[in-house]
């Protein structure tokens, strides 16, 4: 996984740059504007009728005048679209594309291999709890405004392929309506709900010198090796950072740049948020597959700790020796919800 | 079959705004939405200064097609860009990808949220039949079903701007280079046909108007 996703990041990186490339060779002329407006003075008097100077200053970025108001109203021909619509109908779409394909296999032939990892010594009963109702709501609501991210932004990017001729014009046309206004309009409230599961979780996803261990033996879910790790081990902490953080911020901007197109924002401006949005939701999607399947066909007890903010003590030692250890020695309460109307913690030491 | 074009002819165009305000009353557009619109290079230059009017130039490898993620656009048997207002999102795709800026916009809420795009149709409406009330609302007028050509070229006061069958178009502007004595030193000439572009030595024609 950690290759495919090196190799990808190495294609996407490629790709941005070859864009930055591309679009500084084909704005304007080899000139300054205000040259190729002298040579056309001269041009007027030696060859009349010859208006070379003027068209080579049409393209790009120059703007002219004109009456109609609006942001770009000026500028004659602006041809980063063609670079754009290259990459974006091309190289980002193609890559990303069997990017998100392959992660789906390489995670069934996962499960396929090893299944569900099921705890090795039978449940205690006793409880520890995990995440609290607030820890939860911040994940949940995180989690589902990235899931319909994800399926409308899949929707909009590989329907016009993959769906228009199962469900013909209109009908695609209507979900693809549903599927803009959500993209929309759920975009911002992800963007609430990352930064709500930052602060919640930021404290303890701090990296630690035991997570190098971890992260070098991949955790021993190859293996199989018992690895110690804290209340998050050292993936979790990659796709907090990683995931969480960097792309959230990387596709939460470049999305809220195409969002509000009210400010004045030129086109080359969307084109590269555009396909910056795009390779960072791709890579979202890879990671959140992998999140997803961890989260619950790939590891027994995952989900239920999600759900219910609840794990059982045999789990917590197998999977987060370090923060069970610390709750045994008393450093962690093992109940940090504030009990209404109970005495005393239920719970607690035993 | 014709093939639509659009020409502007930079040596005739002055600048009068004509094609706009034409276009704008023929289709009733809305606020703030702009079919065609005039640009003015090197403006107030003296012997550099030249104007063109500019709209949807209906491209035969279309990039507002290429992009729209619901594939609203088709291309009628004239060679017209046409698109289905029924099917468009409003997302803008289109707008990123064209190079003349012809996708425009109306806004249809807070923040800048684009309602169903509207763009030239070379006064060929849409999908729907010809000039129902139905196209007439949504595309404006289809005069190519009258028989007539885009408003914008028929209100041409300098006759700058011409539209119609390609072949016509360029019968007519080959004959305008003629006229005006010149064009073997038009740029690119020289690479196209292979005749010296070396005429500079000679005297400009002078009162030869085309």
């Amino acid at each position: 996984m950690k290759r495919l996703f090196a190799q990808f990041a190495v294609a996407l990186s490629a790709a941005l740059f070859s864009f930055a490339v591309l679009a500084q060779q084909s704005t304007g002329p080899t000139l300054p504007p205000g040259e190729l407006a002298k040579q056309q003075q001269q041009r007027t008097i030696d060859q009349p009728y010859n208006n070379q100077p003027v068209w080579s200053n049409a393209r790009g970025a120059t703007s002219g005048y004109t009456s109609i108001p609006g942001p770009e109203t000026g500028v004659l021909i602006q041809d980063g679209g063609q670079t754009w619509r290259a990459l974006k109908n091309g190289t980002v779409s193609v890559w990303g594309g069997w990017a998100i394909v392959a992660m789906m296999l390489l995670v069934g032939g996962f499960y396929a291999w090893k299944g569900t990892i099921q705890l090795k010594e039978s449940p205690t009963g006793r409880m520890i709890e995990r995440f609290t109702l607030m820890e939860r709501m911040a994940h949940w609501s995180t989690a589902i405004s990235f899931s319909i991210l994800a399926i409308s932004g899949l929707i909009l990017a590989f329907g016009k392929n993959l769906l228009i001729p199962m469900f013909g014009f209109t009908v695609f046309s209507w979900l693809a309506t549903i599927a803009k206004t959500l993209h929309n309009f759920i975009g911002p409230l992800f963007i609430v709900s990352c930064v709500i599961t930052f602060v919640v979780f930021l404290r303890d996803n701090w990296p630690k010198a035991v997570d190098f261990k971890w992260i070098f033996s991949f955790g021993g879910l190859i293996s199989g090796k018992h690895v110690p790790s804290e209340r998050f081990n050292a993936g979790e902490k990659v796709w907090f950072w990683g995931g969480l953080m960097v792309l959230g911020i990387i596709v939460g901007a470049s999305g809220l740049v195409l969002n509000f197109p009210n400010f004045g924002q030129t086109r080359a401006t969307m084109q590269l948020a555009n396909l910056i949005h795009l390779g960072g939701s791709i890579l979202f999607m890879v990671g959140a597959l992998g999140h997803i399947y961890m989260g619950t066909l790939g590891m027994a007890g995952a989900f239920q700790a999600m759900k219910t903010g609840k794990v059982d003590e045999a789990w917590a030692k197998e999977h987060h020796e370090i923060w069970y250890d610390d709750i045994k020695a008393g450093k962690i309460p093992a109940v940090r919800t504030k009990q209404i109307g109970a005495a005393q913690p239920v719970g607690g030491d035993d | 079959m014709a093939r639509m074009k659009f020409i502007c002819d930079a040596e005739r165009c002055i600048e009068c705004n004509g094609c706009v305000t034409a276009c704008k009353n023929e289709h009733d557009v809305p606020w703030g939405v702009n079919r065609r619109r005039v640009v003015t290079l090197n403006d107030g230059i003296v012997g550099a200064e030249r104007s063109i009017s500019v709209a949807c130039m209906h491209c035969s490898d279309a990039p507002c097609k290429a992009v729209c993620p619901v594939n609203c656009f088709y291309t009628t048997d004239d060679g017209v860009v046409l698109h289905d207002k029924d099917l468009c999102i409003g997302c803008g795709y289109c707008f990123y990808a064209c190079p003349f800026g012809a996708p425009q916009f109306p806004q249809a809420g807070a923040f800048g949220l684009r309602g169903k795009m509207d763009k030239c149709t070379f006064c060929a409406g849409g999908p729907e039949k010809d000039n129902t009330k139905g196209e007439i609302e949504k595309y404006g007028r289809n005069r190519l079903a009258e028989g007539k050509l885009p408003a914008c070229a028929e209100m041409c006061s300098t006759k700058a701007l011409l539209a119609g069958d390609g072949d016509v178009l360029s019968d007519i502007y080959r004959e305008r280079v003629m006229r005006r004595g010149r064009g073997g030193d038009l740029w690119g000439h020289a690479t196209a046909y292979g005749v010296k572009a070396a005429t500079s030595q000679q005297p400009a024609p002078t009162q030869q108007k085309s």
